[in-house]
């Protein structure tokens, strides 16, 4: 016979208000089995807990069930509590008595309340009666880390893992790590040099003995789990032997053709032989295949007879690279919308229309225009430039439903930026409203417009058309009522911030979650914000949805954080909730294995005393279990049981009632 | 024809590659075929090869058979529908495709049920055929190791006829209340024989849900919910892997349309995932399949 305690927690007054706590109590103090049976004002406060230890070692209690609030604020509390009486932890049940009974019901006379907490109650003691006490499972930690993404976000993870003193292999997919804040010129709020604060972060990480940069590099594959993956990279050609070249640029140099550098946004030309940009990391220059003569027509390769080292290697191939890593860290960062999906704004069409990113470029003292402002078309200086915010974010027909959040400070920044570039030129902004949450922000889109002339109309603009050289914007101002032609020299599309391309089949790779944006989802976001669903993969900066820079980098540090925690001991505990086939009764029908969203399930050999494989059947594999229980649904024979909610545990609860 | 397949089964037999051929043979008044196990290369004249060979034979090669399996290396001959199930087999990993010598038979039809052809004096008309050779698009074998017999010329309807198809119509015409009342009177003639169960090859499992009894899944009694229970079971656990073969319904004594049910979750399942199963046993079948890229919907993502 079972000994079991109850406790019915008042809450306050939350549950006691619509339940009558002590009447739950006293019925299933006749409950065969409960030999104990109390309420408490608070039961998670420490008065309470002691009552739950206290109770335990008085009545010998082998079993108890906390009537309460949902699982998810306390069950770890009581849990807690229970073993340091002396009961084994998965013998302690929660009911939630709050959010689903007290809170849904409004019958003061506390009929209803009473009678389904003693059903739920009841329900989860003859549940209890069959939990088998469960012991954690412990798995060993392979203390490597793998960051994927160079930018901003995935360099302050490395350099903080490394600095915690732990090996680190950062992925990044173009030539150069440095991401988007490579390209910027001037930061919000401070307004100091994007890359003079960047690049001193970038030498470090290149230069830090624990960490290993693969550039022109994406992940293929991670198999495993927290603790003990295994992630394929796949390392493109980039035709230079990067143990011998000197970076001296003399290939570059003398390479006879171009193409459209990306990094540049197509404001610019590279060469064929390149790097992203001067202080590129690592200074190594990689060939773009499809451009070049020599690897599509066999023809050049002037590069590899001026190369001094003899460096350029045509014949190089991709590499695939193996490494085992203990936890993984997702900074892909983000992306904008396309412009070319704002016809009516004139893009594409329309040489002077350009994206904010491209007013970066211009506004950069290294970018193609060496920190002047010339309009693209013919390079004169624009007098009169137009700036849109919102296009396309919260605009749910053509573009996102979100707000891109930096937009208004970045562009406000823009129209600082070309004062100071342009001192009798005029800036206006199109915009909806003005969102400057954050420290120092609001004063800074307020010195814009009050201090530097900055002309902001509140509406949307209807019409950009070229008339006589001038890029012609008609819109309506909100505020006065009126209609508003303004005869521009350049037009700036403060465009969505968007997930990547591919940012969803990365996803798939790893085995997290994404909303319908492709932004990755965090395990919860407020309390877990740099979580994911799966152990020991954790994010960081624009990857899980548009921030700036600061925002990217605390979610380094901090996904960084969480790395080194798990990397603090040489093993880790885990619950015990995970799936196990009974293999004597397997089929070996892979139903399970197919099922699994997780991949936890292998196809396991039977062999005789021999060796030879006489059958196979399926195998949890424990470390990667999440214990979702698909497997068991989607078993036919019902040979698959998950620990701690047991078929026969779901069952005796299902009957109780 | 059978010359041909007896010449096969000796060949293959004399090689001692092949430990048992299980293949079709005449009962002692030639009025059916039944199942024979040859294991020597001169009993090879027993085997046939007719309108009578309805049996779905595959059912030999599933876990339930240990005595088959312990013959040796199997060589089974089979019609172009009994070779979908020994794909869907193949595909549940409940053997490799090597460790079956499929010997693929090229068919003109056979009887929905034995003694109809007997009652036909031993002649097969289009009428006493099942639905699935009417629709047949395997008559030629889809998948196998050596083809027994000549190509055959026969290209199925666009959209598929016969009476399991009518009937389909016409249940999906009734109210919800009609659709239920009218399998509620067919499943309560359920006896609880398990011969469904016990003829399919798909029903492979060492032990049956219906069987398992801590704690019970499935009410057995033969009453409605017990019948409901299992017959629903049936259904969706044979959901995307039924081939359509047809010999649950014709080992149900007490004449349960299977066919109807199975046929209709076929239907779904092509609407749903576009599988057909049977045809490649590279794909498990999809009803379970954890597959985030290539799900139609976009919630799930
Ligand atoms: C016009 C504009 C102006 C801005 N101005 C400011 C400002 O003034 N101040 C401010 O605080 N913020 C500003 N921002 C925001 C700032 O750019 C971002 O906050 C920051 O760059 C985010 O950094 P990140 O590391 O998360 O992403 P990114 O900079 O996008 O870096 C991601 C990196 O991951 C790499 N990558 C992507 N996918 C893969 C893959 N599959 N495998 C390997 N590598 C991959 C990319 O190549 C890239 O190097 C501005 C943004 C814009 C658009
Ligand atoms: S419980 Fe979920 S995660 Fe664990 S093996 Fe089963 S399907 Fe996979
Ligand atoms: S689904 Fe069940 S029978 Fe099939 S392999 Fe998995 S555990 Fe075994
Ligand atoms: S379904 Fe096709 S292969 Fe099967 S018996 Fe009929 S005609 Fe022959």
């Amino acid at each position: 016979m079972s000994r079991i305690g109850v406790f019915v927690c008042q809450c306050g007054n939350n549950i006691e208000s619509t339940v009558d706590t002590g009447q739950v109590a006293s019925d299933m103090k006749e409950m065969p089995g409960v030999v104990f049976s109390c309420t408490y004002k608070f039961m998670c406060s420490s008065p309470g807990q002691e009552m739950v230890r206290q109770a335990i070692k008085d009545k010998r209690l082998d079993g108890i069930v906390v009537s309460a609030c949902s699982p998810h604020m306390h069950e770890k509390t009581f849990r807690k509590a229970s073993e340091s009486a002396g009961l084994n932890p998965y013998k302690c049940e929660i009911v939630n008595i709050r959010e689903q009974c007290s809170w849904v019901h409004h019958d003061t006379t506390k009929k209803i309340g009473t009678r389904k907490s003693n059903d739920l109650t009841r329900m989860i003691i003859e549940r209890l009666k069959k939990n088998k006490p469960l012991k954690k499972i412990n798995i060993p930690v392979n203390k490597k880390a793998l960051v994927i993404g160079g930018g901003i976000a995935g360099i302050q993870a490395a350099l903080d893992i490394a600095d915690g003193g732990r090996e680190v292999i950062l992925v990044e997919r173009e030539p150069s790590i440095g991401g988007n804040m490579a390209r910027l010129s001037e930061t919000f709020p401070t307004m100091d040099c994007s890359q003079c604060i960047l690049t001193p972060k970038m030498v470090e990480a290149e230069l830090h003995d624990k960490i290993k940069i693969l550039t022109y590099s994406e992940v293929e594959k991670l198999d495993g789990y927290i603790g003990n993956f295994t992630v394929t990279i796949k390392k493109k050609a980039k035709y230079v032997d990067e143990s011998t070249c000197t970076g001296c640029g003399e290939c570059m140099e003398k390479c006879p053709f171009k193409a459209d550098s990306e990094f540049e946004l197509g404001l610019n030309k590279r060469k064929v032989i390149y790097t992203p940009f001067p202080q590129a990391v690592p200074n190594i220059p990689v060939i773009d295949a499809p451009n070049c003569v020599m690897l599509t027509k066999g023809k050049c390769g002037i590069c590899a007879k001026v190369c001094g080292p003899g460096s350029i290697d045509f014949e190089q191939k991709d590499e695939f690279i193996e490494e085992q890593v203990g936890a993984v860290v997702v900074a892909t960062g983000y992306d904008l919308m396309p412009n070319e999906r704002f016809g009516e704004y004139g893009y594409g069409k329309i040489k002077d229309v350009v994206s904010g990113m491209q007013f970066e470029r211009l506004a950069s003292s290294s970018g193609p225009t060496g920190g002047q402002i010339f309009r693209p078309s013919d390079g004169k200086v624009p007098e009169q430039i137009v700036f849109l915010q919102c296009i396309g974010s919260r605009d749910e027909a053509k573009g996102v439903s979100y707000c891109s959040k930096i937009c208004c400070m970045y562009t406000a920044k823009h129209t600082m930026l070309y004062k100071h570039k342009v001192h009798d030129g005029q800036a206006y902004v199109f915009y909806m409203d003005i969102r400057a949450g954050g420290k120092r922000y609001e004063e800074f889109t307020r010195r814009a417009q009050e201090q530097e002339d900055a002309m902001y109309l509140r509406g949307r603009v209807a019409r950009i058309y070229e008339r006589d050289g001038k890029v012609v914007v008609q819109g309506a101002d909100t505020l006065s009522g009126t209609q508003v032609v303004i005869e521009a020299d350049m037009v700036v599309l403060a465009t969505a911030l968007v997930s990547r391309p591919g940012a969803d089949s990365l996803a798939q790779k790893l085995g997290i979650g994404y909303d319908k944006y492709k932004f990755y989802n965090e395990y919860h976001p407020k309390l877990k914000p740099v979580e994911t669903v799966t152990a020991g993969i954790f994010l960081s900066g624009a990857c899980v949805g548009p921030m700036d820079i600061p925002e990217s980098v605390s979610m380094g540090s901090a996904s960084a954080s969480k790395v080194l925690a798990l990397f603090s001991s040489d093993e880790m505990a885990r619950e015990p909730i995970v799936a196990a086939v009974n293999k004597q009764r397997c089929n070996a029908c892979w139903d399970c294995v197919v099922a699994c969203p997780y991949t936890a399930i292998e196809k396991e050999e039977v062999k005789d005393r021999q060796g030879n494989v006489i059958g196979w059947n399926a195998n949890v594999n424990e470390g990667v279990c999440q214990g979702c229980g698909v497997c068991v649904a989607a078993c036919r024979s019902k040979v698959v049981d998950l620990a701690g909610y047991t078929d026969e545990q779901v069952f005796a609860a299902i009957n109780a009632f | 024809m059978e010359a041909e397949l007896r010449e096969k089964a000796k060949e293959l037999l004399g090689s001692g590659e092949i430990g048992v051929v299980i293949g079709f043979g005449w009962n002692k008044r030639k009025t059916r075929t039944t199942p024979v196990f040859i294991t020597k290369a001169e009993d090879t004249d027993k085997l046939v090869f007719n309108a009578y060979c309805v049996n779905n034979l595959s059912v030999y090669l599933t876990r339930k058979y240990p005595d088959v399996k312990a013959m040796g290396k199997a060589a089974i001959v089979a019609k172009g529908c009994d070779i979908k199930n020994l794909a869907v087999m193949i595909a549940e990993g409940q053997f490799k495709r090597d460790d079956t010598y499929i010997i693929g038979m090229t068919c003109s039809g056979v009887g929905y049920k034995q003694e109809l052809i007997e009652a036909n004096g031993g002649e097969l008309k289009p009428e006493i055929m099942p639905v699935k050779c009417h629709n047949c698009d395997v008559r030629n074998p889809h998948i196998s190791d050596a083809v027994i017999g000549e190509t055959t010329d026969f290209t199925p309807p666009e959209e598929p006829v016969g009476m399991v198809f009518d009937k389909i119509k016409q249940i999906e015409a009734m109210d919800a209340k009609g659709r239920f009342g009218f399998w509620e009177e067919h499943f309560s003639r359920c006896i609880k024989c398990y011969a469904c169960r016990q003829v399919c090859s798909l029903c492979y499992c060492d032990r049956c849900i219906t069987d398992k009894n801590t704690p019970q899944w499935i009410d057995s009694s033969a009453h409605a919910r017990g019948n409901f229970s299992w017959n629903l079971v049936r259904a969706m656990h044979l959901t995307g892997r039924c081939t359509f073969c047809g010999e649950c319904e014709r080992a149900c004594p007490v004449n349960i349309p299977l066919n109807v049910i199975n046929k209709k979750m076929a239907v779904v399942m092509e609407d749903a995932f576009d599988h057909r199963s049977g045809y490649d046993p590279e794909v498990h079948p999809p009803m379970i399949v954890f597959d985030i890229e290539n799900d139609k919907e976009e919630f799930i993502k």
